[in-house]
């Protein structure tokens, strides 16, 4: 039996004020947590549901002027996992949750019964990881790989034509899949280094699923958090090798220009954007704006739903361009088929208005498939990198050489414009001519010997005025109007012809919308101080103006030079772009055609320039008859231009013919018709040899194609 | 001095704030595994706890507290030997940690029901030598039978029981009328003991004080404190509203249906409702306190406050530990929390109260 309670005021008192204070404690504790710091641990519960996913804009799509598509996207599933959202390893556990995970997911993908599966992560997780991680890891799971070595064909260029060598390439030995434990530390390891940037970023495992395969697997996804099916779409350009060098490839932001981009609003650095060509160029247009939206996930990562009002992504424009692509089919058939006759390592063919500068059609020889670069960068790239005729250049724009005979419009136009010669002036070919050394002008011994072609052949064309002397490409008429001859002739001079050259274009970059262009100096006495320590001589002009010596110029220069001749003496700006094209179809911006400069030169004589590439066509003798077209007017010049591609192996010049002489690059340049130009085209070959026979078919097969069947 | 039970004194008022509190938690539970298919039925399953656990109350309540003192020996005793059982072949459960007896059917944790004998042993021998225990020696006997359970626990290990029993023990001696000096020895003795306490210390216990301390020193470990944190702050003054808490809803906060039920409570009802749950819960511990004051004999008074004191502790520890003010340990909120042996043993606490209160009038004259 307990005794009587002891009821003590003061005690109950205390208990009363102890839980009032704890109670205070509590409540204050959670006004401070919910009250005072509420907005701050809203965010944190904010920034642990919604997530922003960007919603990447369709690029626009490319056509060519007929409404043809060149490039186009074709929707692409892949897998990849979000680090983030894989189970952490729980530390109190002795099984590591992360790589369990990892296994499930290879055991869902049957990557231990599906060998070209298990083959196609072990490649993808080798580009990823690089070869000694990739090698490393697998060691450190007890699995050694072997490498072997595999031929990749490389072709490279020899004096007697492109021989393809096999380049020896350590690759991976993964004819055996690995196995499932190789695989798994693998993922594994790839997983753990991007954990250490940005965990939310996917890191892409298996690409170019098939739609089926993408979609079984996403039924299965409810099991495996941190696994996405991506759906990506992969840029296509049907054509291929025909239109690769206009239109370009895409890939994935270079490193070394990253910040370039951020500056241009670009945060994504796996964005695929364009690299080379038009995809280059026009990449903000084709791009479009990105849009967003974001997501509420729950803790596994998944989505439960969208919040708020998505940002729609902003399609790209599409772009329509000048080039007509059965003309451009054209081109790169009858190109390809010379260039492989007369064994040219690169060849070019360029068509445009010669009124606007839009570009026709574009062929550089080698192509390349530029569709190998969407499927990423595999054995074909290395092969195309390591090939030595370089396909990945466009030689269109990029390509420097002496342009011969072609060059005469320029050394005619310009001697007939600074009054050198009247469109009358008849100038004797006796022969090749001798130029007197300047510190020993009465030694014969020493004088220079100036010969033209048709001497070889031991024809002399006796007297010629301008007109025939184009007509006949006559080299003796050009030396003399470019040098002048001492105490006989007043020429061009070494001033008058780099003005001329200029004028045209030469020098400089013509401008068209197309990445990588060059252009070399225009060789004049200051630049022949400077790089050869030499004065200019006479010597120097006569071979200036038939396009030897030190000129160089890109096909595309010498048909915007041609082109000049064309239209009455208009430097235009060529562009292969013509339209910007919203996706409601209103078109948002239109090329204007650009005239660099007006060549000072009257209509008449320019005329005279114009008449001397007809009859070079036209008339008996001309060289270039074998590019006439039924039913159309050709007018034309060739160009039989002599190079030296030092070989520092043999220590001479590569490709010397049988006789020891120095080979040519075979050109020509044409425009029809003659009394209305609608398209100005130039031919150039390696190594091709003569112009004329070389160079004009392949103009004429064109040019018959574009008057006779393409022409509306 | 025979009393009479009177269901006139029973007290209704802490019925309804009970009964209140476990229809928030039903309905919170609720809440809380809304979507997740195979804790659906939590909710209907914790109704039928809180039947069982009502019939329990009455039950208790209709028994006179007092026989329970011819228990308070054996109930002890058979606490103790069940504690030696777990010591010598009990079984860890997979968990690391001994504290269950495998008997058969199902393993038991003895440490639950020891609550209840400590509380009603302590109280029977403070009250049977009330007034001998301004002497050390009495004093000194009931730490020891206090200390002696404690060690057991401890040894499992099982920190937090621990606490809960030494503070339901220190409770229950300070409110049986210990001098002031008594107070300051004991304390001297608790503090003298304290390093050699550290030392054994598990490595579980030192980690979880550790992140107390620091939430950031283990991301992984501390996950579940700081998105408590995240979501008792995401609701703010008013609440997202129930069944619409973000960290509660895409399972941000774990084990949200029992030891985080408080945070889902906060997210889902904000600091308006929260305060209002934390007042009825403070209500009932105060209610039992009132009911201690008018108890008519020292028994029923110590037990009344060992269940205040248990209540009080549990409430304080849980809520301290969703807030971030006390350290993680396994202790689910009074009432609220999912959990049937938990609340129907609640339920029987608070029906011993009501015994306590329905026979606190001595009957000193007969009408």
């Amino acid at each position: 039996m307990s005794l009587q309670a002891r009821h003590s005021p003061r005690t109950s008192f205390l208990l009363y004020l102890g839980l009032t204070t704890v109670f205070l404690v509590l409540v204050a504790r959670l006004y401070q947590l919910q009250v005072v710091q509420g907005p701050t641990f809203r965010s944190a519960a904010n920034a642990n549901r919604l997530r922003r996913i960007d919603l990447p804009p369709p690029r626009g799509v490319i056509y060519d002027s007929r409404g043809e598509i060149l490039a186009r996207n074709r929707p692409s599933f892949g897998l990849a996992i979000v680090p983030e959202d894989l189970p952490a390893d729980d530390l109190d556990t002795p099984v590591d949750e992360r790589a369990l995970a990892i296994r499930k997911l290879l055991l869902l993908l049957q990557a231990d019964r599906d060998p070209e599966l298990a083959l196609e992560l072990g490649e993808s997780l080798f580009l990823f990881l690089g070869r000694t991680d990739f090698t490393q890891t697998l060691r450190r799971a007890g699995i050694e790989v072997t490498f072997r070595v595999v031929n990749v064909s490389v072709a490279e260029d020899t004096p007697e034509g492109p021989v393809v060598h096999e380049v020896p390439t350590i690759i991976p030995d993964l004819s055996r899949p690995l196995p499932l434990t190789g695989l798994s530390a693998l993922l594994y390891r790839a997983v753990e280094l991007k954990s250490q940037g940005s965990a939310l970023e996917p890191v892409p495992i298996l690409e170019r699923l098939e739609r089926e395969q993408a979609f079984a697997i996403a039924e299965e996804l409810y099991q495996l958090p941190g696994v996405q099916v991506l759906e990506e779409p992969v840029r296509e350009y049907p054509y291929q090798e025909m239109v690769s060098h206009v239109l370009g490839f895409l890939g994935p932001i270079p490193a070394g220009a990253l910040s370039l981009y951020q500056e241009r609003g670009y945060t994504d650095i796996n964005e695929q954007v364009g690299l080379n060509g038009l995809e280059f160029t026009y990449q903000d247009a084709l791009r479009g704006q990105p849009g967003r939206k974001f997501v509420e996930v729950d803790i596994l990562g998944r989505e439960v739903r969208t919040v708020g009002q998505p940002v729609e992504p902003v399609p790209g424009f599409n772009l329509r361009l000048s080039l007509d692509i059965r003309l451009q089919e054209v081109m790169y058939q009858a190109l390809a088929r010379k260039a492989e006759e007369v064994n040219a390592p690169n060849a070019v063919a360029i068509a445009m208005d010669p009124q606007t500068g839009a570009i026709l059609g574009m062929v550089s020889l080698p192509g390349f498939d530029n569709n190998i670069f969407s499927e990423g960068i595999g054995e074909e790239y290395l092969a195309l990198e390591q090939d030595e005729r370089r396909p990945l250049i466009n030689y269109a724009i990029g390509g420097l050489y002496p342009p011969g005979s072609t060059f005469k419009l320029v050394s005619a136009t310009a001697a007939l414009a600074e009054g050198v010669i009247t469109p009358f002036t008849v100038i004797v070919d006796n022969g090749p001519i001798y130029l007197p050394n300047r510190f020993f002008p009465d030694d014969p011994e020493q004088a220079q010997k100036f010969v033209s072609w048709n001497h070889k052949l031991g024809i002399v064309h006796g007297p010629l005025n301008v007109v025939d002397a184009m007509r006949l490409s006559n080299d003796i008429f050009f030396y003399l109007i470019g040098g002048g001859f001492p105490n006989q002739m007043q020429g061009l001079g070494e001033e008058r012809l780099a003005k001329w050259t200029r004028l045209f274009g030469f020098g400089e970059l013509t401008g068209i919308d197309l990445p990588g262009e060059v252009a070399a100096p225009v060789p004049d006495d200051q630049w022949k101080r400077q790089r050869l320590a030499e004065s200019w001589t006479t010597g120097d002009s006569y071979n200036m103006s038939i396009g030897q010596g030190y000129l160089l110029a890109t096909p595309l220069q010498v048909l915007v030079s041609t082109a000049a001749v064309a239209n009455g003496g208009q430097v235009l700006q060529p562009r292969l772009a013509q339209e910007l094209i919203d996706a409601e179809g209103q078109v948002v911006w239109r090329a204007e055609p650009t005239v660099i400069r007006e060549l000072p030169v009257s209509p008449e004589l320019l005329g005279v320039v114009q008449r001397g590439m007809w009859a070079a066509v036209n008339e008996p003798g001309g060289t270039a008859i074998a590019s006439q077209v039924e039913g159309v007017t050709v007018a034309g010049k060739t160009g039989t231009a002599e190079f030296c591609e030092w070989d520092p192996e043999i220590e001479d010049c590569a490709y010397r013919t049988e006789e020891g002489n120095l080979p040519f690059h075979a050109w020509y340049v044409a425009y029809a018709p003659y009394e209305d130009p609608e398209i100005a085209l130039v031919v150039f070959l390696y190594n091709g040899g003569e112009g004329s026979a070389v160079a004009v078919p392949v103009a004429q097969e064109i040019l018959d194609a574009y008057f006779n069947r393409l022409r509306p | 001095m025979p009393a009479r039970s009177d269901w006139r004194y029973f007290d209704r008022t802490l019925l309804i704030a009970v009964v209140a509190l476990c229809g928030i938690g039903i309905a919170m539970i609720y809440s809380a595994t809304a979507n997740t298919v195979d804790l659906a039925d939590y909710w209907q399953r914790q109704l039928i706890f809180l039947g069982i656990g009502l019939v329990g109350l009455f039950v208790v309540a209709a028994i006179d507290y007092r026989h329970l003192e011819l228990l308070a020996q054996p109930a002890y005793l058979a606490f103790l030997l069940s504690l030696v059982a777990v010591f010598l072949v009990g079984t860890d459960n997979n968990t690391g940690a001994r504290r269950w007896l495998d008997i058969g059917i199902t393993v038991v944790q003895p440490t639950e029901a020891g609550k209840f004998a400590l509380i009603i042993f302590l109280s029977w021998y403070l009250s049977r030598f009330q007034e001998h225990l301004h002497r050390i020696s009495y004093l000194l006997g009931a730490v020891f039978l206090l200390v002696l359970p404690l060690v057991l626990v401890y040894v499992q290990p099982d920190l937090g029981m621990t606490i809960t029993y030494l503070f339901i023990g220190g409770v229950l001696i300070l409110v049986s009328g210990v001098r002031l000096w008594q107070v300051a020895l004991l304390g001297g003795m608790g503090l003298a003991a304290l390093p050699f306490l550290w030392g054994t210390l598990q490595g579980y216990m030192l980690e979880r004080i550790r992140i107390f301390l620091d939430p950031q020193s283990n991301p992984d470990a501390s996950f579940n404190v700081i998105q408590a944190l995240i979501s008792i702050g995401n609701g703010g003054l008013w609440g997202m509203g129930w069944l619409n808490g973000s960290q509660n809803q895409l399972h941000f906060l774990r084990v949200r249906h029992s030891d985080f039920i408080f945070s889902v409570i906060a997210e889902e009802l904000g600091f308006v409702g929260t305060t209002l749950v934390l007042a009825l819960l403070f209500f009932v511990i105060a209610r039992l306190v009132r009911i201690a004051d008018r108890a008519q004999d020292e028994f029923g008074r110590l037990i009344t406050l060992g269940v205040a004191a248990l209540l009080f502790f549990q409430t304080a520890i849980n809520v301290g530990m969703n807030m971030g003010l006390a350290p993680v340990t396994g202790m689910t909120l009074p009432f609220l929390s999912y959990g049937g042996s938990s609340l129907v043993s609640m339920l029987m606490a608070v029906g011993l109260a009501q015994s306590v209160i329905m026979r606190h009038r001595t009957i000193d004259f007969l009408t």
